[in-house]
């Protein structure tokens, strides 16, 4: 009898079975992320050896949360389909706010509510997203653009635009706060923050949502074509509201983080950040056309960001030449992707 | 009605639509259907494109709701469904797109929707991995698709298109479903994935499970049996098992017309040779001459596997053939890439028409002439609107478009009329040849015949023709001669008008054996 196209595919699945790159770089494409960071990683360390040293791990570790928490919220957009360019504003937003809130009115307020207020207040400002690219049914770019001025035209002119170099106590004593600390061969002292515990745990539980829940399976549908996904029976008015409420929290969170950390409260901070947290994400191998990319990616993308940013001043290449590298490095990531799938 | 088609399948109909009328703006598109479904049935929707079959399944799968009219499912009535209402009544649908989600894995497509449905649709759950991977194997298994992990983990979009087909299939009948709807569930699958999916629904019949059939393909209705429920202009013209009506009869009820399923083929072609392949290799075609004279038309056919495709695609460049010669008038042709087919007047109209051929969202004026485009363009490449619109009025008037409005996305046609503009464009460069790879697929009996009848003035024009098609009927009804093609070399051929069907898909199989042999 005659062999159908069925019968060649288990033949065509049991060959596929044996191992080969181009195969695992199709099914995984952060696995070229993850090839570049550890070429680079080797390349700096050859070029100069002080890089293996743990304190240059830790500054890469720290300078990845706040950028690792938008990267997060702007991927599981991604996932389904959309775009979101206001996380910073929402960021900019929530932490400036909340700073003059506890700074004049509630001196006393532990940081623990601190933080649940950033958190949901970024979610409320995220859910405005949502709704708006939901009903006006108008491009989530297009709405993000919009509320992106919306947002910061609104810290700006009724909140406030003057830069706190004072925080209240509790938030200073947070972006303080040691994880674990030790002297560097150099005699300075070398600490891990405990606000970098925020990124792995909002990297597990975007995990765990993404794929244990039907809310995750529902994201990738919907990123897979939204109209099917309605045929189907997933409501997409409660997938869009989830999405940008869950990235807007991240963002509120990675703004108070960005406070503490840094110590001030600038209303003109973080705008304008959003094209290298894109750029992290679509490195990361979630493709801008949506319903693809993985937790673990975004993570490989973000580090691979902050190494080139932070690298590239240890090898002797002027800071300048970042946007150079990683440039490059996207137009180069994407060509292969791009190669690899016409060769299947 | 026949007494044995109500014999006791529980006390009332699962579901029966009453009056149902459908609004879309201006257009009235359903006018009073009333129809009622029993469990353990097989029914088939017949009709014309455009005749309201699928707006009738969208919204009994709740895609859709009607403008009046009621529908009682289960006993309970209801103004319109939900398509978590549906789903969760047991209502299935295999939508004629398929309806999967390209980027996730086999399992996921076929099993998901049990788990959502079970939720009633509310996300904030946990999914079970290990459930899922039951059901989908189980699913898999019963449309004989493969069941290993590899499979399971597969993304759909790397699968072939028959293989995606019998995913949505399996989707269907995954969860406990009542009524299981196909919109033209067989257009990709060959013979033997058809006799499977045949299988397949005399199992769901028994389990007492009802499935209605929305399909262009009579034979596999008579095939299949059960009753047929035949659309016209949105009102349902005729109900009844369908062996108590003739093909002929059918395709009439549809029409409103009487069709012939006589030859179109009356003309004969000249003696001049037009076109000739010789030795001709491609990857998946070995080694294959042939020619077609001036007004002659060839079809080639075979199985998915035997290199037809191959073999058209290698003629007009999408695939040039690795070795051999071709000649066009005597000339030799030296074709890379189909704009070198192009040049030489070649036209290539390709099976898949909205992937491969359409602008869906450009106009019709648009779509006919983009061949043409450098021709209508002046020394600054502005292009002369005027000039287009009337050489593609002339193209829509020799394809018959059903519409005058040269303005309309080709995305609001039926399925026949835009094929139509599609070989409409390819007679804009006035092609010597022409390639028609499957031209009636998924395309509804009175477009077939005008398409046909479009071709057969072709060929009396003197244009040479080739249809690679697997529509045997198609292939007796319009060619002179057929190519039979097997293992990616021919290996037969017939004079069309002196075959039958079950001759040329012998040939078709007999061949395979003898070249295994």
């Amino acid at each position: 009898m005659s062999t159908s196209r069925i019968d060649e595919l288990s033949e065509s699945a049991s060959a596929g079975r044996s191992f080969s790159l181009g195969e695992l770089v199709r099914r995984r494409p952060e696995t070229i992320t993850f090839m570049l960071l550890v070429a680079i990683c080797v390349i700096v360390a050859i070029i100069n050896p002080a890089f293996l040293q743990p304190s240059t791990l830790i500054d890469i570790g720290r300078a990845s949360v706040v950028m690792g928490l938008f990267a997060l919220g702007v991927f599981i957009i991604l996932a389904a389909g959309g775009i979101d360019v206001s996380f910073t504003a929402i960021a900019a937003f929530t932490m400036y706010s909340l700073t003059v809130l506890v700074l004049n009115h509630f001196p006393g307020m532990p940081m623990a509510v601190i933080m649940l207020v950033a958190i949901g207040g970024g979610a409320l400002l995220g859910i405005i997203n949502g709704l708006l690219v939901h009903h006006l049914n108008v491009p989530s770019l297009i709405v993000t653009i919009g509320t992106q001025y919306l947002f910061r035209g609104f810290l700006l002119s009724f909140i406030g635009t003057v830069w706190i170099m004072s925080l209240p106590p509790q938030m200073g004593a947070f972006g303080r706060m040691p994880l674990f600390q030790f002297e560097s061969a150099n005699g300075a002292i070398v600490t891990l923050p405990v606000y970098f515990l925020f990124l792995p745990l909002a990297a597990f539980v975007t995990w765990w949502i993404l794929n244990r829940t039907l809310m995750g399976r529902a994201i990738f549908a919907v990123g897979g074509n939204a109209n099917i996904a309605s045929r189907l029976g997933y409501s997409l008015r409660t997938v869009h509201i989830f999405l940008f409420g869950y990235a807007g929290a991240l963002a509120g969170l990675a703004g108070i983080i960005h406070v503490c950390a840094n110590r001030q409260a600038n209303p003109f901070d973080l705008v304008g950040t959003e094209i290298n947290v894109i750029a992290a994400v679509v490195l990361g191998g979630a493709r801008i056309t949506g319903g693809t990319g993985t937790v673990l990616g975004t993570i490989l993308g973000v580090l691979l960001i902050v190494v080139i940013n932070s690298v590239l001043v240890m090898v002797g290449i002027p800071s300048t030449w970042q946007r150079l590298v990683v440039g490059s490095f996207i137009l180069l990531a994407a060509a292969f992707f791009v190669t690899r799938q016409r060769k299947k | 009605m026949s007494a044995k088609d109500n014999s006791g399948n529980g006390p009332g109909p699962f579901l029966e639509l009453r009056d149902i009328q459908k609004w879309f703006g201006g257009v009235h598109a359903l006018r009073g259907i009333s129809l009622t479904l029993e469990l353990g049935q097989a029914y088939h929707l017949l009709g014309e494109n455009g005749c309201g079959k699928s707006t009738v399944i969208k919204i009994m799968s709740g895609a859709l709701e009607p403008s009046a009219g009621e529908i009682v499912l289960d006993g309970q009535t209801y103004s319109a469904l939900t398509p978590i209402q549906s789903l969760a009544a047991g209502i299935e649908t295999v939508y004629q797109d398929l309806s999967l989600l390209p980027n996730l894995t086999v399992a996921e497509n076929v099993a998901l929707n049990e788990q959502l449905v079970a939720a009633n649709g509310r996300l904030a759950r946990l999914f079970d991995r290990a459930r899922l991977r039951q059901t989908a194997e189980r699913a898999l298994a019963a449309v004989g698709l493969p069941t290993d992990r590899f499979f399971l983990g597969t993304t759909v979009s790397d699968l072939p298109l028959a293989a995606r087909q019998l995913v949505a299939i399996a989707r269907a009948i995954a969860t406990r479903a009542k009524l299981v709807i196909m919109d033209e569930p067989t257009t990709s699958l060959t013979r033997r994935e058809v006799d499977n999916l045949v299988r397949v629904v005399e199992r769901l019949r028994a389990e007492n499970v009802a499935v209605l059939f929305v399909t262009h393909k009579l034979d596999e209705c008579y095939r299949i049996g059960g009753h047929a429920v035949v659309f016209r202009d949105g009102q349902c013209v005729a109900q009844g098992p369908i062996e108590d009506y003739s093909k002929k009869q059918l395709a009439e009820l549809m029409t409103g017309r009487s069709i012939g399923s006589e030859r179109y083929r009356t003309g004969k072609p000249s003696d001049t040779v037009l076109f000739e392949a010789s030795k001709l290799s491609a990857p998946g075609v070995k080694d294959i001459s042939f020619n077609v004279r001036k007004g002659e038309i060839l079809g080639i056919t075979g199985l998915a596997d035997s290199g037809r495709n191959e073999l058209a695609m290698a003629i007009t460049g999408v695939e040039p053939a690795s070795s051999g010669a071709m000649t066009l008038d005597g000339r030799s042709l030296a074709i890379r890439r189909p704009a070198d087919a192009i040049a030489h007047g070649i036209g290539y109209v390709p099976e898949d028409r909205l992937a491969e051929g359409l602008f869906l969202d450009k106009s019709i004026l648009e779509n006919e002439i983009a061949l043409i485009l450098s021709r209508l363009s002046n020394a600054f490449g502005v292009i002369d609107r005027n000039e287009g619109r009337t050489i593609a009025a002339r193209l829509s008037e020799e394809m018959r478009l059903n519409t005058k409005n040269l303005d309309l996305p080709v995305g609001a046609l039926s399925g026949g009329n835009q094929q139509r503009v599609l070989i409409g464009r390819w007679l804009s460069i006035a092609p010597k040849l022409l390639v028609l790879h499957g031209p009636t697929v998924g395309v509804d009996v009175g477009s077939k015949d005008t398409i046909y009848r479009a071709i057969q003035s072709l060929a009396e024009a003197g244009m040479g023709l080739v249809i690679v098609s697997d529509d045997l009927p198609e292939l007796l009804q319009n060619a002179d001669r057929i190519l039979i093609m097997n293992s990616g070399r021919v290996v037969a051929e017939v004079d069309a008008g002196q075959s039958t069907e079950d001759q040329l898909y012998k040939a078709m199989l007999t061949s395979k054996l003898e070249a295994v042999q």
